[in-house]
């Protein structure tokens, strides 16, 4: 018996229309930044979420949190629709999903001590009296690894690191089911990564948090996460256990991007790039629908290959 | 996953607090001579506004030295003595309490109007924005002299009308800087942060965005002084302005047109103390924003 | 870039609109009716029929509309202080010192302020930059009456060398143009030195030089043409602004503008002529920033060839 996934993304779709030029007839077009994307993140578990850059990653994690409204599809946390909620309504789950963004910098307000930014998580919500807020979150500072001096200073007197920590320590106060980490390494420096990682294990341990890892480091989403979604160009088109995905990769996509990973041997380097975009959608797998027992279809779509592993594929009769 | 050691050592305290950014502005600030000197001059101003009755013989009213009408600056008389026997001097510090209210009520109610309008014309865009952005054009269009001299006359002047006028033609500053500066900070991070807490719009606009909205707003109100200055002497210039005896620079240049060709000294001062005061108000309020955000220069 | 010209025309349109219907408001709004009680006691009758003859007791959206009608067909009325010769005929008679001052105040000045500026610009930092930015500071703050104040007591009442007053012969004009010419030179010497250096800064300008172009050369061709877009645009709302008379400098050199007539408009009530000044004002002010507007997105490339949004 398997209670209710942390999260479960839908069938979710972002498209923006787009104007353009021309006086009396401009021509629309569509930009489908996420397409049909559909993902399932359990309790106590980390999802990685990898793709370059414009492959909807980040998008995917902001409809998750109804930061952006999805064109269609829907999010349910721990069971619930909260797709449409109005923002009332919307206010409790929010405390069950909760972010930390790349850019440390400009995801602390500067107008604000430490001490006043992980405390107001519980200020919006009306939790506890002004003291114990404080009280509150002095504590996270020092489970994040600040001393609980630091609850007087001001961001721009911390390391880019030490900001990453307090974003941590704000997201995490409120002890939520679900945190959403849109790349919270790519602007640090190597050591002070490994670091964060580290720490982002140790809190997930502690607290069975499901963490929904938004990347394009892919040696980072090996070492931190249990599964592997791998997105292009708006859609999922491979989803594994995450050694699976670093060691059977089935699509042509995620075996592009493995090879992109610097080799640690010079002699190590497998060669394979696709000259252009249509020709990597031009290299969608085929596979056969009579032997999994499917129907075929013009339209790629994700094929159960057994043991968790998903591949996005064109099922040909 | 390996189960690591409970919590991970604390970084050691450094020994100093770090420079923040209201201390690099100070600096820039001081290292313009000429704003320094403007905020000297500005203070002294309005030092001896506030003091008046002390460093004065009498009344900006009374009429004690009618047998000495017109007559020229001189040790009793330091400004020398008006066309209705009054203490020129005396005038002219009592016309300064009149500019610097005027001027300081004006920018107050224009930042009280054109905070909020900005805020919700950057916060919310859309047809918002274009709404509040007619009515800036509105008020741009519209010489604004004229229309203060149209209301003026339909209000027939009076104090707190001159300052609503003033306060009119001065929020569409303020409101446009608010506006440029949350449009920039909506996008940032800590905003969405704040969002993906639940805070409503409400909350994020005011804990969030105005506060850092702090420099274009001092900066909107300082600069909009000297053009309420300017607007309540250009009203009681012509007349519809700040209603006689009550002492008016403006005023006090018309009458001082009359009388120029012989007593020069009835038009030289309230020229001179409007021209250093608006002078003083509008160098200080440069000085304050290149020092508050260098790359506002020269908008 | 039709359908931005359209869309300013249209906004441009209905602030007009709102501004018209505002001004024309509040103007009924001091009249009170020119011939309640007062002077001569009238019965009923007699009033009501004087009243129906000048339309006066219509409701006031069916005045304003007759007016705006009449308006478009240049029919601004007659002006109560000068029975003699409809509104449009006065407003063209007292057109003329305010233009010839006010423009000629902007022709000179604006040029004058360029090579102001461009002097500050080119010896940063010297004192031709300090007393160029000086002078340049002060034309802006310090109001326009107490420079024409200054400008009397100083040329016409303390060297006596310049007629203060009038407008009959040039040598009466040489006071007010200066005058006049005071923001306009302020304003294009801050433009001038802060766009230009802005562009010496530029890389491509380096790159200029580094192939071997003259200084001169460098100069007109690449970097004027560079910094020139925002002081054309402000050009236009510029020249309006001063060509329509400053009601000081009016006043104080007693011209018989359209400033002065504005200011005596408003004392002495005169409405058909306040408002016809109002509304012409404003027109012209629209379309100054309308065609502003216009040409700034015209010689700015960046608008103009469009781009793709990064």
């Amino acid at each position: 018996m398997t209670e209710a996934p942390a999260l479960e993304l839908r069938g979710l779709t972002k498209t923006y229309r787009l104007r353009e030029g021309g006086a009396l007839r401009p021509t629309h077009t569509a930009l489908h930044a996420v397409r049909d994307v559909s993902l399932t993140l359990p309790r106590n578990a980390i999802l990685g979420l990898v793709g370059e850059s414009g492959s909807g990653k980040t998008t995917t994690g902001m409809i998750a949190l109804r930061l952006t409204e999805p064109t269609a599809g829907q999010i349910i946390v721990g069971g619930t629709d909260i797709t449409h909620l109005g923002h009332g309504a919307l206010k409790p789950f929010r405390r069950r999903m909760q972010v930390v963004f790349q850019d440390s910098y400009s995801a602390l307000d500067p107008m604000f001590t430490l001490a006043q930014i992980v405390a107001e998580p519980l200020h919006i919500h009306g939790l506890g009296s002004p003291r114990e807020q404080t009280q509150q979150a002095l504590d996270w500072l020092e489970r994040v690894g600040l001393h609980r001096s630091y609850g007087g200073r001001y961001p721009h007197e911390l390391s880019g690191g030490q900001r990453q920590r307090v974003a941590i320590a704000r997201a995490l106060i409120l002890r939520p089911d679900v945190l959403v980490a849109d790349e919270p390494t790519s602007a640090l420096d190597v050591s002070v990564k490994a670091q964060i990682i580290n720490l982002l294990q140790d809190l997930q341990a502690e607290m069975g948090l499901s963490i929904l890892f938004i990347s394009h480091d892919l040696s980072v989403v090996r070492s931190l996460t249990d599964r592997v979604a791998v997105m292009f160009n708006g859609r999922v088109v491979e989803e594994a256990p995450t050694e699976a995905i670093f060691t059977d990769a089935r699509h042509p996509y995620t075996r592009a991007l493995l090879d992109a990973i610097p080799a640690l041997h010079p002699r190590d380097r497998r060669v394979r790039t696709f000259a252009s975009r249509d020709a990597l959608e031009a290299a969608t797998p085929r596979m056969a629908a009579r032997d999994l027992g499917l129907a075929p279809s013009d339209v790629a779509r994700l094929v159960d290959l057994g043991q968790g592993h998903r591949v996005e594929a064109l099922l040909t009769s | 996953m390996t189960v690591t050691s409970a919590t991970p050592t604390p970084t050691p305290t450094p020994t100093y607090r770090q420079r923040g950014p209201l201390w690099f502005a100070w600096r820039r600030f001081v290292a313009n001579k000429g704003a320094v000197v403007a905020g000297a001059v500005l203070a002294v101003i309005m030092v001896m506004a506030i003091i008046a009755p002390f460093i004065t013989k009498a009344g900006p009213n009374a009429q004690d030295f009618l047998t000495d009408s017109l007559a020229a600056p001189s040790a009793t008389y330091w400004f020398g003595v008006d066309d209705l026997g009054r203490d020129f001097f005396t005038r002219i510090i009592y016309g300064a309490r009149v500019s610097l209210t005027i001027g300081f009520a004006a920018a107050t109610f224009s930042v009280l109007i054109g905070i909020p309008l900005g805020a919700l014309a950057g916060y919310y865009e859309g047809w918002v924005d274009w709404v509040i952005m007619r009515v800036i054009e509105i008020f741009s269009v519209v010489p604004p002299l004229l229309a203060a001299m149209l209301l003026g006359a339909l209000t027939r002047g009076g104090f707190l009308t001159i300052v609503v006028i003033s306060a009119l033609f001065g929020w569409v500053q303020v409101c446009l800087l608010v506006r440029a500066q949350i449009k920039a900070f909506k996008e940032k991070e800590f905003v969405r942060a704040a969002q993906a807490l639940g805070a409503s719009p409400g909350y994020v606009i005011r804990r969030h965005l105005i506060p850092n909205s702090i420099s274009p707003i001092i900066v909107g109100f300082v600069l909009a002084i000297p053009l309420a200055m300017m607007l309540e002497a250009s009203l009681s210039f012509l007349g519809i302005g700040v209603p006689p005896p009550t002492p008016s620079w403006g005023q006090m240049i018309n009458t001082g047109m009359s009388f120029m060709y012989f007593y020069w000294h009835m038009a030289v001062f309230p020229t001179a103390a409007l021209a250093i005061t608006v002078l003083a108000t509008t160098l200080f309020g440069d000085g304050l924003r290149d020092a508050l955000d260098p790359t506002m220069k020269g908008r | 870039m039709t359908v931005f010209i359209l869309r300013r025309l249209l906004s441009i349109m209905v602030t007009f609109f709102i501004v018209s219907v505002l001004i024309f408001v509040m103007m009924h709004a001091i009249k009170g009716g020119p011939f309640d009680a007062g002077d001569m006691p009238m019965p009923p009758a007699v009033r009501d029929r004087i009243m129906a003859k000048y339309g006066l007791d219509q409701p006031i959206y069916v005045q304003y509309l007759k007016y705006m009608w009449g308006v478009l067909r240049l029919d601004f009325g007659v002006p109560f202080q000068s029975p003699g010769e409809t509104v449009l005929e006065l407003i063209g008679r007292a057109w003329v010192p305010s233009l010839v001052l006010g423009g000629l105040g902007v022709l000179i000045g604006a040029p004058l302020g360029i090579l102001l500026g461009m002097a500050a610009a080119l010896r940063r930092n010297t004192w031709v930059d300090y007393l160029a930015s000086a002078v340049a500071t002060l034309g802006l703050t310090i109001p326009v009456f107490v420079t024409s104040m200054l400008l009397i007591l100083v040329f016409a009442v303390w060297l006596a060398w310049l007629p203060a007053s009038g407008w009959g012969e040039p040598k009466k004009w040489i006071l007010p143009i200066i005058a006049y010419a005071t923001i306009p030179m302020a304003t294009y010497a801050r433009y001038t030195r802060s766009a230009m250096l802005d562009t010496l800064n530029k890389p491509f300008v380096t790159v200029l030089r580094a192939k071997g172009l003259s200084e001169r050369r460098i100069l007109f061709q690449h970097v004027l043409r560079n910094s020139s877009i925002p002081m054309v645009t402000v050009f236009l709302p510029m020249f309006i602004g001063t060509a329509t008379g400053s009601i000081f400098v009016e006043a104080m050199f007693r011209v018989p503008g359209l400033g002065a007539y504005f200011v005596s408009s408003i004392r002495t009530r005169d409405y058909p002529l306040e408002m016809a000044l109002m509304l012409m004002l404003t027109v012209m002010f629209c379309l100054a920033y309308l065609l502003s507007d216009i040409l700034y997105a015209w010689l700015n490339p960046r608008i103009r060839v469009g781009g793709r949004k990064g």
